[in-house]
């Protein structure tokens, strides 16, 4: 690749919704670099134009460059979106931080929180480098969908003007219509927490309880997130926006995502591990509902259905026992926690 | 300011200021809201000369105004840009600094020392020794040394008592800093003893009556011109002293951010000496001379505190002699910790003036300001850049704040209260003092115990700053130096012991005290039932 010529974006990591943004990129001509830890990666993404781990059946654009060195592809993007997990996300922001300037924007697209510390990848961005410019994209974007071009839109929140201008100016003219937004902390948090509602709706559909219990739970989970969100300082009109009810429609309803896959298995009574062993992806649910419950536990902050999902994938508690739980709790106010606050 | 300086830098902020106002009716809007804000000021203002001056200046600019052409409009408002500037930049003078920086340190001695005559004998012999002892200046004093000739450095000190301006100026001092330019309040100057060394500390007034927003531009432009040209300043992000006690966490945007765009100004003149560092500091007291009335006003007025305060312990000078006498006959010091020195994005820097991250990585500042090719401002960018300035400030706060004896008992007893009485509301409280007048010694002195482990861990980690006594004297002589302090200044005792028992006596005190520690937001520092 010719990383020292100017590019206009580049992307970090070579993951499905990593390749299907570059991919995205480059079908609108955009001088885009990805990413990749592995140089046999870059290599079939460069020869063949494929990367078959993790996007079998997909023809990627030919413009799509691809790399494993980190440095010089850094140092030549004026804007770089960073699409790893949350579990490997903090190692990957600290090679980052050995190169990135001031000027350069950091856009992120991970959709968890770290384990134990409990922090959204915006704060370990801004740990890990000096980058001050930093900004999230997030909204109901599958990427199977986005590969096959389908209209989708998407949110990129940032406390910058100019990186909410940049972002939308780098995707502009495509099927992908990102919104601008101020709400940074609200956006991470709509879109890792939808992660674990997933599960729960997953559930809901592997024990066939139908429409109206899926309905439920994501109404009431919606709840639970916006809570939590508040209690972190985010507006709670992000939750009723394309990183919060939005991710959660789209995550719940859809057959494509990983947390509704493994929520849909647990329901029809599969062990968690088994589950986790079989998949390729990470699905990050597992990991967020950990740290969201164990975040909700120290802010003193009820949030039954994250429980109910924590002791689900990390305590072996089953569906249907899951399910008894949330039932025999009480019911009070819809809208106590977020109206009385 | 040198004379050459002064005029340059006059107009410069009238250049800068009138360029805010692009076109006529922005320039009307701001003509009339000024005199509309100025007139109302001149209705109380108590020297009627002054007043009748001023007021025929104003009505001049009116009658001109009306009805005028633009361009005639865009000239007065100049006028009055220009006068309000002269008044600000009009005080400072440094030949009269480097005069008072040299009379100060004797003249301070004499003024302290004064406050009794057994101790002006003592302090002929001693040679002053006792006022040198007296102030505790720690933290990072050579890097601010260094950094003060590599650039230009901005003080921005923790507020709790008027006398900080002076305490300050003189620490500046004995570091052998050079002089910093400081924005007053005009009450500071009502103190005629006080005002006195105010005028040469580098002082400028600063009228808090002036509410029109054409008068505050003039003053954050002042000092970032000042900066510009190389002279150090000093404010208060606080804007004010603070009234409960507690550091400070809502800071002033608006001048913290002025050394950014001074810093982006110098860049793009191609200054040699560019850069801007911000240095926190904190100023701790065992006991705070405006106690009593700071913490009555927070109280009369959550959130909305009186912003001036003319008659506060401050304007009698005999309070101050007291307070000072107090201060010297229980050995009490008074420390100014000096932070971590920070760029105006709120990285840290280094002894050589070299941002770091937050990795400890150097880093390459100008970036941040990178535009088009070259360097430049964008009022949307540096408004986020000061936030993260100002969390920075923040931070540097809670870290270097130093504990004192009165701070950790006023936590422990204040804590116990509310513990005992858990039902009554925190006003009623302070009012009544709810169930028991007072507590065994015994219990308090246990509690004490357990706080102050947790304080002497955390000071071992970095995360506070811990006395003398606090660090290294045992639990009852703890209780005993913060009992002497708080028995002995306030016109109520905080707290009394009387044979085996602590009696809370003016619990305000005890809540403002407590409040030193409660603010720094540590974690476990609940005292156990």
């Amino acid at each position: 690749m010719s990383a020292a010529g100017r590019i206009d974006a580049l992307v970090l990591g070579g993951g499905s919704f990593g390749t299907a943004l570059a991919n995205l990129l480059a079908g609108l001509g955009r001088h885009v670099v990805l990413w990749v830890r592995r140089p046999e990666q870059a290599d079939e993404i460069n020869t063949r134009h494929q990367n078959r781990r993790y996007v079998p059946d997909v023809s990627l654009a030919p413009n799509l460059v691809a790399t494993a060195e980190l440095a010089p592809a850094l140092a030549a993007a004026p804007l770089v979106l960073m699409s790893v997990p949350s579990r490997s996300f903090r190692e990957v922001a600290h090679a980052v931080g050995e190169t990135i300037r001031g000027d350069q924007i950091l856009v992120h697209t991970t959709k968890g929180i770290e384990i134990g510390s409990g922090r959204r990848m915006s704060e370990i961005l801004r740990e890990e480098t000096c980058a001050l410019k930093l900004g999230v994209l997030s909204g109901p974007n599958l990427a199977g969908e986005i590969f096959a071009g389908h209209p989708a839109g998407a949110l990129v929140a940032s406390r910058y003007d100019e990186v909410v201008r940049a972002t939308q100016g780098l995707f502009a003219g495509g099927w992908l219509r990102v919104y601008g937004g101020r709400d940074v902390i609200g956006t991470e948090i709509g879109g890792s927490f939808k992660n674990i509602i997933a599960i729960a709706s997953g559930v809901a559909d592997g024990l066939s309880l139908g429409d109206n219990t899926k309905a439920l739970l994501m109404t009431r989970g919606l709840s639970e997130m916006a809570q939590l969100g508040v209690s972190a300082g985010a507006d709670v009109f992000t939750f009723g926006g394309l990183a919060g009810i939005g991710d959660l429609i789209a995550t719940c309803a859809s057959p494509l995502s990983r947390n509704h896959q493994v929520g849909l298995r647990l329901g029809k009574g599969e062990a968690i591990q088994a589950i986790l062993n079989s998949m390729v992806h990470v699905a990050e649910g597992v990991p967020t509902a950990r740290a969201v419950h164990e975040h909700a536990k120290t802010r003193g902050l009820d949030l039954p259905i994250v429980a109910a999902v924590f002791a689900m994938v990390h305590e072996g508690l089953t569906a249907k026992a899951a399910v008894a739980t949330l039932m025999a709790r009480p019911v009070g106010e819809e809208l106590a926690q977020l109206r009385y606050r | 300011m040198l004379p050459k300086d002064k005029e340059r830098v006059l107009v410069e902020i009238v250049e800068r200021v009138l360029s805010a106002y692009h076109d006529g009716a922005a320039v009307e809007r701001a003509i009339y809201d000024t005199l509309y804000e100025e007139r109302r000021r001149l209705e109380t203002e108590r020297d009627r000369k002054e007043a009748a001056r001023q007021r025929a200046f104003y009505d001049r600019i009116y009658s001109d105004a009306n009805g005028a052409a633009p361009e005639v409009q865009r000239r007065l408002l100049k006028e009055i840009v220009r006068a309000f500037a002269a008044e600000v930049a009009g005080h400072f003078d440094p030949r009269i600094y480097a005069a008072a920086t040299r009379l100060i340190p004797p003249a301070l001695s004499v003024l302290l020392n004064a406050a009794s005559p057994l101790r002006l004998l003592t302090a002929a012999t001693t040679g002053f020794a006792n006022l040198e002892d007296q102030l505790r200046v720690e933290g990072e004093v050579e890097t601010l040394q260094h950094l003060a000739t590599l650039g230009t450095t901005v003080l921005v000190p923790t507020h709790l008592s008027n006398l900080d301006s002076i305490v300050i100026g003189y620490a500046l001092h004995r570091m052998g800093l050079p002089p910093y330019i400081y924005g007053a309040g005009l009450n500071l100057f009502h103190n005629k003893l006080i005002g006195f060394f105010m005028h040469h500390l580098g002082a400028y007034k600063v009228d808090r009556r002036k509410k029109a927003l054409l008068y505050k531009d003039v003053l954050k432009t002042y000092a970032g011109c000042t900066l510009e040209a190389g002279y150090h300043n000093l404010f208060f992000p606080g804007g004010t002293r603070s009234r409960n006690g507690g550091v400070e966490n809502h800071l002033k945007l608006g001048l913290l951010g002025m050394g950014l765009s001074a810093y982006v100004h110098n860049l793009a003149a191609g200054k040699a000496k560019p850069d801007i560092f911000v240095v926190p500091c904190t100023l701790n007291y065992q006991l705070v001379l405006e106690a009593e009335t700071l913490i009555d006003d927070h109280l009369k007025e959550v959130g909305k505190s009186r912003y001036i305060i003319e008659d506060d312990e401050f304007s009698k000078p005999r309070r101050i002699l007291d307070f000072i006498e107090k201060l010297l006959s229980l050995n009490s010091r008074i420390h100014l910790v000096i932070s971590r020195p920070l760029d105006v994005f709120g990285n840290e820097v280094d002894d050589d003036g070299h941002s770091k991250d937050s990795r400890g990585r150097r880093l390459d500042r100008t970036r941040y300001v990178a535009r088009d090719g070259g360097v430049g401002l964008d009022p949307q960018r540096d408004a986020e850049y000061t936030h993260e300035l100002a969390d920075s400030v923040r931070k540097a706060y809670r870290r270097d704040t130093l504990v004192s004896s009165t701070h950790a008992l006023a936590y422990t007893v204040f804590r116990l209260l509310r513990a005992r009485n858990p039902e009554v509301d925190l006003y009623k409280l302070l009012r009544t003092g709810g169930k028991e007048t007072s507590f065994s010694a015994i219990e308090v002195y246990e509690r004490l115990e357990r706080l102050l482990d947790q304080l002497r861990r955390l000071a071992a980690d970095g995360r506070l700053w811990l006395d003398d006594t606090l660090a290294k004297k045992d639990t009852v002589a703890v209780a005993n130096d913060a009992l002497a302090h708080l028995m002995s200044y306030h016109r109520h005792p905080a707290v009394v012991r009387r044979g085996d028992r602590l009696f809370h006596e003016d619990r305000n005190l005890l809540l403002y005290y407590h409040n030193r520690l409660d603010s720094l937001g540590l974690p476990g520092l609940e005292v156990p039932r």
